[in-house]
């Protein structure tokens, strides 16, 4: 049944994925990289490139030009270049077309007309770099369009199919602005700029913050083009637990996640970090909840390490989940019954079936023996061929 | 006088205060700076048999300073002017300091023995806590030559992070990248040597250790009148325990406070659009210190940690020898991409796989879907006896699903299954999930609704959390949060089950004082079954800010 449930669930959910139509934005066109633009004017590149004319015929200063902010944008000096235009006569007709209204749709006689907005994308790109490269290299299907858009511009993909290295996260700041110390600027005043969904990973969407841990794993990731490493330590080494992660009232919650596993390990050192606080608390093995003479406020229970015939329910949590255990014992506690020495109460040994002569217990010998040394002390009792008589 | 760790961190400390507050020319080079200072203050209880608990004041002080100061000798700086991508050499600097001081009874207490009635600082009876009563940790700090072999070499010198198969550690050493040339092949070779940070180190810190084991509770082998009938005992127990504000008179460790040397290696994929694969290799290793020496020691009191009357102590153990491999792809089909992803860490040391993964991202449009497994075999630093008692694995089956990163309406939701593979061939599973929604309402507020299930070894919980924040302007805003959950804790380790329900509220508040200052206000107040109200508060003050959009 519940498995026909969970089958129930994925199928829903799948279901929802694939109902919904395709992607709607294009994710090779970031919109703080591209920031929105009005053009409000009628052109066309694709006649005037059919006509023979090159692109620094009107954009004279593209190939002189050393940043990104430089207006490239032809003015009504590089028309009058071949339409004669006579602001005296808004209406003048002549071939090529003269007439305002030719070029500026909206516009009326006695009207304003609408400016052209073109923010400037916030990358650094030097045009007078890339003389020798064809224009339509980088603006591809200029050829094809009426008025250029973000479309024809370049995107990360076609620069990165030359400059190759560009993928490295040590040249993102080739391109990308960068603030004091190095890192890329990503706050602009129209919108947060995050990786793209092809290949680098998230978008930095809901929960991002708490499951990141297959995009910081990838191989060639750019994480800390943007993040400073400061930023991973602050949580994952850090003094304070972040708001969002753990939920409240932990301090009685955890135990339940400590019991199942869950691995603390990438923010906690589990013995060193849970025993101070146990201890401290009474909740270890100095504390009292541990040795109560009262069945109700013991924290095993009884027959938990029997001593001969009983439940000894310690061995079953000890081989699930050994780090709960370090969180209140050390070492010396399980040596206590677990040695091969003298001086143990029980000389139980601790090894799984088929540990003699295994392969793990060759591989610890060999590469470790003071493990080893702190059970099997006698000559005859070393070596992974050593069986208890 | 006993050695000790925290004796030497304390030292260390003094030496890098004189060494801060030391006078030092001036420089006008770039650089940029992270500082938070972070206050804390809440209780927590020292449970008691007999009458009312004790609270413990828990008062900590932590500030943190991550530095970047860039193009140290200003080497790129004509090619800055010029609007060139940076090339050839440039030297920077990167660091991250942190001072933590918790002054509370918590550490700072002291807490009473039994047999004898002794009264004694709780920072001595309980070493692990000097962890946290005061420390100057390096967490990181290196200088940084890149552009270097036409720009293919980047070399990393001081306290660097470098890779150890399942996340990152620190180094006191330095790592070597070089990018292959593209006509031989798209990698890039990575090499770090140095020595592993521990908490003796210099400016150490504890969270770099290999594992969390073996701590305080040192052991020595006292020999016996002949070889082989020697006994372990705690180092020193007999002796005195003192009073000591700062660091624990108990902790002397000589193998934890030991140099642990690693060295390792990583090819990985570069400048490849739609794979990238990774393979390395990681192997620490440590000089076994307090080696017996000859037999004619025998009638000499003994200071070893490992017995040795007839050589069976080798000279280094191997702490840790890893291999791992990576890999993850991207490609579409039928308008979903499909972003499958695996890794896997084998340890030479225990010859065996202990940790796995593998999944796969689906995203359509808003709609993300991952499925995924994880495996996981607990190992431990090479010296810990623990390797030898954990045997049995957990394997993870996981589906996440996420919908709406940037719209109006947001919803997360994930279901888990774990199985424990028992050494007798049976099986045991734990497994839950969790859903939630996100609306944006206009400009001011945002809130959500989550719920939260699961059941199985440890216990059942059942609940959920309503949070709600709200933004007025871009100085202030505010935000909110109840959490209700029902919990059945499972009997198997407790005598009792204990079924309650706990609730908690949180109100945080950000002041934005300056463009990028800000005062965090945090306060939480808790009541359970066991606790009838809890309540704790932290500051941030946060010199870095950047707030979210």
């Amino acid at each position: 049944m519940k498995a026909r449930f969970a089958f129930l669930i994925v199928l829903a959910l799948g279901a929802g994925v694939l109902a919904q139509p395709a992607q709607l934005e294009d994710p090779d066109w970031s919109p703080v990289v591209y920031p929105l633009q009005r053009l409000p004017l009628i052109f066309s590149h694709q006649k005037h490139l059919a006509r023979g004319t090159t692109c620094t015929t009107c954009h004279t200063t593209a190939t002189s030009s050393q940043s990104a902010v430089d207006n490239l944008i032809p003015t009504e000096l590089q028309c009058r270049g071949c339409h004669p235009i006579d602001r005296n006569d808004p209406a003048k007709q002549a071939t090529p077309t003269a007439a305002c209204g030719a070029c500026h749709p909206a516009w009326t006689a006695g009207s304003v007309v609408q400016r052209v907005y073109l923010t400037p994308p916030p990358l650094k790109f030097a045009h007078a770099q890339h003389g020798q490269t064809a224009c339509e290299t980088c603006h591809t299907g200029i050829r094809t369009v009426d008025l250029a858009t973000t479309r024809q511009l370049p995107t990360m993909a076609s620069c990165l199919s030359c400059h190759k290295s560009g993928s490295e996260e040590r040249h993102c700041a080739d391109c990308h602005l960068a603030k004091l110390g190095g890192l890329i600027e990503t706050q602009f005043e129209h919108g947060r700029l995050v990786p793209g969904r092809d290949g680098l990973g998230d978008q930095h969407g809901p929960g991002f913050a708490n499951n990141h841990t297959q995009e910081a794993r990838q191989a060639g990731n750019t994480c800390n083009a943007c993040h400073d490493r400061s930023e991973c330590v602050d949580c994952h080494q850090g003094v304070v637990k972040p708001a969002d992660f753990h939920p409240g009232n932990y301090l009685a919650l955890h135990v339940i996640d400590a019991k199942r596993g869950k691995d603390c390990s990438a923010c906690h050192r589990t013995e060193s970090f849970c025993i101070a606080c146990h201890e401290r608390s009474g909740v270890g093995t100095r504390g009292i909840s541990a040795f109560s003479v009262d069945p109700g406020q013991r924290f095993h229970p009884l027959g938990w390490s029997s001593q001969g015939p009983g439940p000894n329910l310690h061995a079953q949590e000890a081989r699930r989940n050994l780090t709960t255990c370090t969180s209140c014992h050390r070492e010396e506690d399980c040596l206590t019954c677990h040695s091969a020495q003298p001086g143990a109460a029980f000389h139980a040994s601790p090894h799984p079936v088929g540990w003699r002569n295994s392969a793990r217990c060759r591989a610890l010998d060999r590469g470790n023996r003071r493990m080893c040394l702190r059970c099997h002390v006698t000559q005859d009792e070393l070596g992974c061929d050593w069986s208890k008589r | 006088m006993i050695p000790s760790a925290t004796m030497s961190r304390g030292a260390w400390l003094a030496v890098a205060l004189a060494a801060t507050l030391a006078p030092a020319p001036a420089h006008a080079y770039e650089f940029w700076l992270r500082a938070q200072t972070i206050g804390q203050a809440y209780q927590l209880r020292d449970y008691q048999l007999v009458g009312p608990d004790l609270f413990l004041g828990r008062r900590r002080v932590t500030q943190t300073l991550a530095l970047r100061i860039t193009d140290v000798g200003d080497l790129a700086l004509a090619r800055r002017l010029a609007r060139l991508p940076e090339r050839g050499l440039r030297i920077s600097w990167q660091s991250y300091l942190r001072i933590d001081h918790d002054f509370g009874d918590f550490t700072s207490g002291s807490v009473t023995l039994s047999n004898p009635a002794l009264r004694r600082d709780a920072i001595d009876v309980i070493p692990e806590l000097s962890d946290s009563v005061a420390g100057l940790d390096l967490m990181y700090g290196f200088l940084q030559l890149d552009g270097l072999a036409d720009d293919r070499l980047m070399i990393q010198l001081g306290r660097v992070l470098a890779d150890d198969g399942w996340g990152t550690t620190g180094i006191d050493g330095g790592i070597a990248r070089y990018q292959m040339p593209e006509s031989v092949a798209p990698i890039a070779i990575a090499a770090s040597a140095g020595l592993r940070v521990r908490a003796s180190s210099p400016l150490g810190v504890t969270s770099y250790e290999l594992d969390g084991t073996s701590g305080a509770g040192c052991q020595e082998y006292v020999e016996g009148t002949t070889p082989g009938t020697g006994a372990w005992q705690l180092i020193d127990r007999n002796r005195m325990i003192t009073s000591s504000r700062l660091t624990s008179d108990y902790a002397y460790c000589p193998q934890r406070d030991v140099r642990q040397p690693t060295v390792g290696v990583t090819l990985a994929t570069t400048h490849t659009k739609h794979f990238g694969a990774e393979v390395g290799y990681r192997r620490t290793w440590s000089d076994t210190v307090g080696l017996i020496g000859p037999v004619d020691r025998l009638d000499t009191p003994d200071l070893g940690l490992y017995p040795n009357e007839f050589g069976q102590a080798p000279a280094t153990g191997v702490d840790e020898e890893r291999l791992y491999a990576r890999a993850h792809a991207t490609f579409s089909v039928a308008g979903i991409a499909i972003e499958p992803y695996g890794d896997a860490r084998y340890s030479l040391l225990h010859a065996l796989v202990d940790r796995a993964d593998a999944g796969v991202r689906l995203r359509r449009g808003d709609h993300v879907l991952e499925p995924a497994l994880e495996y996981f075999y607990p190992t431990f630093d090479g010296d810990s006896i623990f390797n030898a008692f954990s045997i049995e694995p957990t394997t993870d089956l996981r589906l996440g699903y996420r919908y709406g990163e940037h719209g109006t309406w947001r919803a997360t939701a994930d279901a888990w299954l774990r199985k424990y593979a028992h050494e007798d061939d049976t099986s045991s599973f734990a497994g839950g999930g969790d859903a939630g929604i996100q609306r944006v309402i206009g400009a001011a507020w945002r809130g959500g609704l989550d719920a939260l299930a699961d059941t199985g070894y440890g216990g059942r919980r059942i609940g959920g959390t309503a949070q709600a924040t709200w933004r007025g302007d871009q100085m202030f805003w505010v935000r909110g949060r109840v959490i209700v959950l029902a919990v059945a804790e499972d009997a198997t380790s407790s005598t009792l089950a204990a079924h309650y329900v706990t609730s908690s509220a949180s109100v945080s508040t950000t002041w934005r004082v300056a463009d990028s200052v800000a005062l965090h206000l945090i306060a939480e107040t808790d009541h359970d079954a066991i606790h009838a109200l809890q309540t704790r508060a932290i500051a941030v003050f946060d010199l870095a800010f950047a707030p979210e959009p």
